[in-house]
């Protein structure tokens, strides 16, 4: 008898319950599978050379304990849980890892990884911090080593075309997370935020294809759902990564939608379109440089002014965040970072006083990466619900 | 009664002071020049890499990082942190930029440099010079200025490769060649800034200077592998940021330091160490607690030699780049050089943190130490990070034990002062069983 293979949403759940089951049936038929760390990692240039890319996340269920050994508390806590799940064995499935210069604990934690987890493949992009000319250029040529060596890992030189189908590849499957979250303008929206985390999850647990194909059933799912009953409030949630459900899950068990966010595991990942150059490698360095809003990239409004203009400088870094509240209707703004965390922590009191100039409601909540310790927060949600309510 | 002086532990340099007054005087050297008109930058450091580029279009610079230190060694920080917490920035960030944060806020408040600023106060800016060297902080601090400052920004880049990459073929003169054109993209947007040209026999004499000061400085640590070592990491506190932050006359910084190389030199000459009856040598790792100094005294007053410590905060093993004529791509080798300098070192046993972390093995070896004392700072990543590892691998490799005392650069309520000297104590036995251990296993010391 045939066994019943779940589609849509039921098969994400599998997968987010599961996430490496699928690339390990992968391994066992002979494809090789490379974990990538945080976003800038050209997936494209991965799949283009036939490696499946798997985003290497943490366990905010499992508490930290081998990574004390070699990772320091006062880091954040995400990472430390990334390290640790390796120096479990979680990871062993990999074949390779790339890494890249995200931020420091990400750097560090690199060269930690490969001292002491010894991957037989291992990479590491130096991105820059700024889009300034050079650096464009700089990333450009990070590329050309990263090529180099995925040559070297898989004996074959990159066939431009497969290079170009893999970009339309990944093109593809960013303009249909767009199309999901179309579903979330609605009101109430059509797919939950906790379910929208656990689709990216899994897509950044599969092929790109197999995640398209995948996305596709999601999306076609979905639209046929009858509209869920509304709540009061529809909150646009930003900051450090997400990669588990459970904080999403608490906001959404209370009287709100989240019907958009700005996090790593959501818009920042899907949001953006590499467009064809004639080097496809220049279409890339604009996306992952310039495209991909996560503060760690520094950018300056109206390079050579004698004066910033304060508030001038706030919308140059932050007017998409308005974009997003007025196209997805939200009525107030969750700001939420780890601790420890500190490209997000320096945000925090001008992107309040951005938001506060634009008039959307916000309250900042600092969590430990810790399910447990995310009751305490759920006080402060629910006062804010109120007010904006 | 009769009250009995009680005796410096610490041997101090007597080259040390003009040098640390000369540093201090940077501050109302900058506010002097302001009020007559002449541009101040703020700047983090930069290892090099901005500073003679600023200093030959006539800026003024001072270092925000250092002032942190300033505050919190004269108790004024506390003032500072408390208004930048009120202000919304979350407390585990860094002690500097904390300190930062409540003095802009100050000094925006008041529409000038606040009364209570010690040194002088810095002076209001009219550019901020950030860097991408290193740690988050020290870019996303200076556009979060941008509440109370402004300032433009400009954030230097600098290439961080990995070990394995940064040996491979291509990646110095790919490295290199970044850096040139990321420095010309900052001279356009300086000239743009200022109206002026840049002098570039002025920026290659900078250049030379700041080499030189650098090489010295070099040649001055290496001085302090002698049995006794001759000067302590308290000294090297107070004299590197003639180096580190080279505000003023480099001239001035390159005769200081040819001093107090003359000082060492003579003391190594002489068997004079700065501690006497030096009984135990130890790595300080990171930065210190600036509002409790008076540690290494104590811990001298037991024998503590502190022999060397942070790579960050070290000059460049020398190179010799005198051939090199174009000033920019002198400064770009000069910096990375400082970086990646230990790398090759690095590739061959696999330590792939190759700065911060690997130097600290090297040293330990060549400095002969007993143990290390390791500070991870409760607000700064950058200067944590790798601490661990050090303490791993400066066991596993060289047996030689770390001792961990949490702490602060700037907010003394994170550092136990009392709790670190009833562990050093503890730790005497533990440097003993591994000097035992060492000799043993036949390492030379």
């Amino acid at each position: 008898m045939a066994v019943a293979v779940s589609k849509g949403l039921a098969r994400v759940k599998e997968i987010y319950q599961d996430r490496p089951r699928r690339v390990k049936e992968l391994k066992a038929q002979g494809k090789k599978v490379i974990g990538y760390q945080c976003v800038y990692p050209t997936l494209e240039m991965l799949t283009a050379f036939d490696l499946v890319p798997y985003r290497i996340l943490g366990d905010m269920q499992e508490p930290i304990t081998k990574a004390d050994a070699c990772l320091p508390t006062v880091v954040c806590p995400f990472i430390r849980s990334c390290l640790d799940l390796g120096l479990k064995g979680r990871y062993d499935f990999l074949d390779g890892v790339v890494f890249s210069h995200v931020c420091d604990v990400g750097e560090k934690t690199a060269h930690i990884w490969r001292i002491y987890l010894s991957p037989a493949y291992c990479h590491f992009i130096d991105v820059p911090h700024t889009t300034h000319k050079a650096a464009l250029e700089q990333l450009k040529e990070q590329l050309k080593e990263f090529r180099k060596t995925l040559e070297e890992l898989t004996g074959k030189k990159l066939n431009e075309a497969k290079f170009r189908e893999a970009i339309e590849a990944h093109n593809r499957q960013r303009a249909l997370v767009q199309a999901l979250y179309e579903l979330r303008k609605p009101d109430p929206p059509l797919i939950t935020g906790t379910e929208t985390i656990q689709v990216l999850m899994a897509l950044m647990s599969l092929p790109v294809e197999e995640g398209t194909q995948l996305l596709e059933e999601v999306l076609a799912e979905v639209k046929e759902r009858k509209p869920p009953a509304k709540k009061m409030a529809r909150v646009l949630l930003w900051g450090s990564i997400i990669d588990n459900v459970a904080l999403v899950e608490m906001i959404e068990s209370l009287d709100a939608n989240i019907v958009i966010d700005d996090t790593c595991v959501g818009t920042r990942a899907y949001f953006g379109h590499v467009a064809r150059t004639d080097d496809p490698l220049d279409g890339l360095v604009d996306y992952y440089l310039v495209q991909i809003k996560c503060p760690r990239t520094f950018r300056e409004t109206n390079t050579g002014a004698l004066k910033k203009d304060y508030y001038t400088d706030l919308e140059n870094r932050f007017g998409y965040l308005k974009e997003y509240a007025e196209q997805w209707h939200a009525n107030g703004v969750i700001l939420q970072s780890m601790k420890y965390c500190d490209i997000h922590g320096y945000e925090v009191p001008s992107m309040k006083d951005y938001l506060d100039h634009v008039g959307l409601p916000n309250v900042y909540l600092e969590h430990d990466y810790n399910k447990s310790a995310l009751a305490p927060l759920r006080t402060r949600v629910q006062a804010f619900l109120e007010v904006i309510g | 009664m009769v009250t009995e002086k009680k005796k410096k532990t610490i041997n101090r340099l007597q080259s040390m002071y003009p040098l640390r007054a000369n540093i201090d005087e940077m501050y109302k050297r900058v506010v002097e020049a302001s009020k007559v008109g002449k541009p101040t930058a703020w700047c983090m450091v930069n290892w090099w890499e901005a500073d003679p580029i600023l200093k030959a279009m006539d800026i003024e610079l001072v270092y925000p990082e250092n002032y942190g230190a300033v505050c919190a060694a004269v108790g004024t920080a506390q003032t500072y942190l408390s208004r930048s917490d009120a202000d919304g920035f979350p407390t585990h960030m860094c002690g500097y930029a904390r300190n930062c944060f409540g003095y802009a806020a100050r000094m925006k408040e008041l529409g000038e440099i606040p009364p209570e600023a010690p040194l002088g106060g810095m002076a209001k800016p009219v550019l901020l010079v950030s860097s991408g060297a290193l740690c988050d902080a020290r870019y996303k601090w200076f556009q979060a200025l941008g509440r109370y400052v402004e300032a433009p920004v400009w954030t230097m880049e600098l290439p961080h490769p990995g070990v394995v990459e940064s040996q491979k073929e291509g990646a110095y003169e790919g490295a290199i060649a970044f850096m040139v054109k990321e420095l010309r993209e900052f001279i356009e947007f300086l000239e743009k800034l200022l109206g002026k040209k840049m002098d570039w026999d002025k920026l290659a004499e900078m250049t030379d200077d700041l080499v030189k000061v650098n090489r010295v400085w070099f040649e001055i640590n290496e001085l302090r592998k002698a049995r006794p070592s001759p000067m302590n990491s308290r000294d090297f506190w107070s004299c590197m940021n003639a180096s580190l932050y080279p505000s003023g006359d480099p001239k001035v910084s390159l005769k200081l330091y040819q001093d107090m190389y003359n000082e060492v030199k003579s003391r190594v000459d002489n068997h004079i160490g700065a501690v006497e009856n030096e009984k135990y040598r130890l790595a300080f790792a990171e930065l210190p607690p600036w509002h409790d100094l008076k540690i290494f005294d104590e811990l001298a007053e037991r024998g503590w030699n502190f022999v060397v410590e942070s790579w960050a905060y070290h000059p460049p093993k020398p190179i010799d780049t005198s051939q090199v004529s174009d000033p920019l791509r002198r400064i770009a080798m000069h910096t990375y050089q400082w970086l990646t300098g230990y790398f090759q070192d690095a590739l061959a046993p696999r330590e792939y943190m190759g700065y911060f972390a690997f130097p600290y093995l090297e040293w330990a070896r060549t400095y002969q130490c007993d143990g290390a004392l390791l500070h991870p700072l409760l607000t700064c990543r950058t200067a944590t990070n790798h601490l661990m590892l050090v303490q791993d691998r400066l066991l596993n490799k060289l047996k030689v034990p770390s001792l961990v005392a949490e702490g602060d650069i700037v907010d003394l309520k994170l550092f136990n002062h009392a709790d670190t000297m009833k562990k050093a104590v503890i730790f005497e036995e533990i440097m003993d069983h591994y000097k035992q251990a060492r000799r043993e296993a036949g390492f030379e010391w």
